[in-house]
C-alpha cells in the first residue's frame, strides 16, 4: 500500500502540490488525471524519490518511501526518456537496466537474468525486438521495451507517466489492455493519463489532481462535476456513445 | 636503420599516450562531454604554472588543480544553476589567464611552453613512460570493472541512478580518471591536442561498429595505428609528432565515414 500524508511541494515560490492525502491499496489500477501543471508528474517524482520531500510524508508498505526504494525495485515508465538515438544498445540491454542494480560492479548479467529480460519482452509482446538497436524502434515499440524494463525486476508496483503520449489510438487501447492484464495478474499500477475514455474503461481508481486533490475514488463514481472541479469549466464532457 | 633506445622510448610513449586516451574516448564521445577534455586540459595550464612558480611537483600539482577545479565547476553549476558548459568555459579562460600571468612572474626562467601546448614524445623520460603504461592498465581495469555501470551511465545517468546503479560514484571516479589521463598525457600529447585524441578514435570507431565493447577495441586499434604511423611520418619528414598523430587519426575518421556509407549500402 502507498500512503501519502499532508504532502506539500513548491518550486521557486510556486505552490505545486498542497496538502495531498492519499492511499492507494495493493492491486488497484489507479489513474491520476488533471490539467497541465496540476502537479501530476511532481507527485510521481516525489513518490519515486527523484525530488526531495519538503513537507509531509510518503510511505510504501508502511516504510518511509526512500528507505523502501533503497532495498526494493519499482517499475517506472517515464513520460520522456532522454537518450541518443544512435546509442549502441539493443532492446534487451535496455531491459537489463532493470536488473543492473542487483549485479555488483565487475560482474556480468547471468544467463538466468538474460532469460528474465527475454521473458519481460515476451510479456510486452516485443521478444522479436530483443536484438534490435534501440534507435531503429518506433515510438510504440520503444514504449513496450521500456515497459518490459519496468517489469523485469518483478516489483509489485508499476508507475507510468503518460504512457499514451507516443502512441496512436489503437496503440493506446492495446497498451492499456496489456496493463489491465498485468493488473489482473497482481500488479498495483499507477498511471498519469489524459485519456479519460480509456481510463474509465481500464482503471479501477481515479485520482483527480489540480494542486489540491479533488477526488480519489472508484472510477465509476467519477461524474462531470468532479471533472469540472479538476479541469475547470472550460472542459466539455462528451458522454460515451456520442 | 639503427634504432636508438631513446627512439624506442619515444615510439612507446606515442603508442601508450594515444592508447590511454583512446580507451576513454568511446565514453567521452557517447556522453557528449568532449568539451570536458578540452576544458580540463586548459585548466591544467594553471596547475603547471603554479608548480613552476613555487617549485612543486608538476604532475601532482596539476592533478590537484584540475580535480579541484572540475569539482568546483560541478558544485557551482549545481549551486547557482549556471550550466556546466558555461562554468567550464569561464574556468578554462580564467585558468589560461592565471597560467600566463604566473609564468610571466617567473622572470629569467626558461620555460618550454610549446612542449606543453603541443606535446613532445621525444622529451618523455623513463619514469613518465612507466606512468603512461600504468595509466593504460588503470584505464583497462576501470573499464573492465565498471563496464556495465559506464554503459548505463552513458545511456542515461538519471535512469541508471534510479535503477540503483551507483552512477554518481562511478561518474566521480570517471571524472577523476579523466583528469588523471589529461594530466599524465600533457607532456606527450599537449594541452591543445590532447582533447583531439580523446574524441577522434571513438568517433571513427562508432562509424564502423554498433556495439560499445567493439568500439573500445576499435578505438584502441585506431589510436595505436595512428601513433605508429604518425611517429614514423614525423621522424622521416621531420614534423611535430603529436600533430602528425592527430592528423592521421583525422584521416582514419574520414575513412571511417566512407566505410560507414559502404556498410549502410550493403545492409
Amino acid at each position: 500500500m502507498i500512503r501519502i500524508s499532508n504532502l506539500d511541494y513548491s518550486a521557486n515560490t510556486l505552490q505545486i502540490l498542497e496538502n495531498i492525502n492519499l492511499e492507494i491499496s495493493d492491486g488497484e489500477f489507479t489513474a491520476i488525471i488533471g490539467p497541465n501543471g496540476a502537479g501530476k508528474t511532481t507527485l510521481i517524482k516525489l513518490l519515486l524519490g527523484f525530488l526531495p520531500i519538503q513537507s509531509g510524508s510518503i510511505e510504501i508498505d508502511g516504510i518511509p518511501h526512500l528507505d523502501w526504494l533503497k532495498t526494493n525495485p519499482i517499475g517506472y515508465l517515464p513520460q520522456h526518456e532522454e537518450f541518443d538515438r544512435r546509442f549502441p544498445a539493443k532492446a534487451i540491454d535496455i531491459v537489463l537496466i532493470g536488473l543492473a542494480g542487483s549485479v555488483p560492479p565487475g560482474r556480468r548479467f547471468s544467463t538466468a537474468q538474460r532469460e528474465k529480460a527475454r521473458q519481460a519482452l515476451e510479456t510486452t509482446k516485443t521478444e522479436n525486438l530483443a536484438g534490435k538497436n534501440i534507435g531503429s524502434l518506433s515510438g510504440g515499440e520503444l514504449q513496450r521495451v521500456f515497459l518490459a524494463r519496468a517489469l523485469v525486476s518483478e516489483s509489485k508496483y508499476l508507475i507510468l507517466d503518460e504512457p499514451e503520449a507516443s502512441l496512436d489510438q489503437p496503440g493506446v487501447q492495446n497498451f492499456f489492455a496489456l496493463l489491465k492484464e498485468l493488473n489482473q495478474a497482481g500488479k498495483t499500477i499507477i498511471t498519469i493519463s489524459h485519456d479519460l475514455n480509456t481510463l474509465t474503461e481500464y482503471c479501477s481508481f481515479l485520482v483527480c489532481l489540480n494542486r489540491h486533490l479533488h477526488c480519489h475514488t472508484k472510477t465509476d463514481l467519477v461524474n462531470s462535476e468532479i471533472i469540472h472541479k479538476t479541469f475547470g469549466e472550460a472542459v466539455r464532457i462528451i458522454e460515451k456513445g456520442y | 636503420m639503427r634504432f636508438f633506445p631513446f627512439l624506442i622510448q619515444a615510439v612507446l610513449a606515442a603508442v601508450l599516450s594515444s592508447l590511454s586516451l583512446s580507451l576513454f574516448s568511446p565514453f567521452v564521445t557517447l556522453r557528449r562531454i568532449s568539451y570536458m577534455g578540452e576544458a580540463l586540459s586548459h585548466i591544467a595550464f594553471a596547475g603547471i604554472a603554479i608548480a613552476l612558480l613555487w617549485g612543486l611537483n608538476l604532475q601532482l600539482t596539476t592533478l590537484v588543480v584540475v580535480v579541484a577545479v572540475s569539482l568546483a565547476v560541478s558544485w557551482l553549476a549545481r549551486r547557482f544553476k549556471l550550466g556546466e558548459g558555461n562554468s567550464l568555459t569561464i574556468f578554462l579562460s580564467v585558468s589560461m589567464a592565471l597560467g600566463i600571468i604566473l609564468v610571466s612572474l617567473r622572470k629569467g626562467y626558461s620555460f618550454d611552453l610549446a612542449s606543453y601546448l603541443f606535446g613532445n614524445v621525444l622529451l618523455i623520460s623513463k619514469a613518465e613512460l612507466w606512468e603512461l603504461g600504468f595509466l593504460c592498465l588503470l584505464n583497462l581495469a576501470f573499464i573492465a570493472g565498471f563496464y556495465k555501470e559506464l554503459f548505463y551511465l552513458s545511456y542515461n545517468a538519471e535512469m541508471a541512478q534510479f535503477y540503483r546503479i551507483p552512477a554518481i560514484r562511478v561518474n566521480r571516479l570517471f571524472m577523476i580518471l579523466l583528469a588523471l589521463n589529461i594530466v599524465i598525457n600533457l607532456r606527450a600529447a599537449g594541452i591543445i591536442l590532447v582533447s583531439a585524441q580523446l574524441i577522434l578514435p571513438a568517433a571513427a570507431a562508432f562509424n564502423l561498429v554498433g556495439r560499445l565493447d567493439r568500439a573500445v577495441i576499435c578505438s584502441a586499434l585506431f589510436a595505436v595505428v595512428s601513433a605508429l604511423a604518425g611517429f614514423a611520418l614525423s621522424w622521416w619528414l621531420d614534423l611535430p609528432t603529436g600533430a602528425s598523430i592527430v592528423l592521421l587519426e583525422f584521416m582514419l575518421f574520414l575513412a571511417s565515414l566512407a566505410g560507414s556509407r559502404v556498410l549502410r549500402t550493403k545492409t
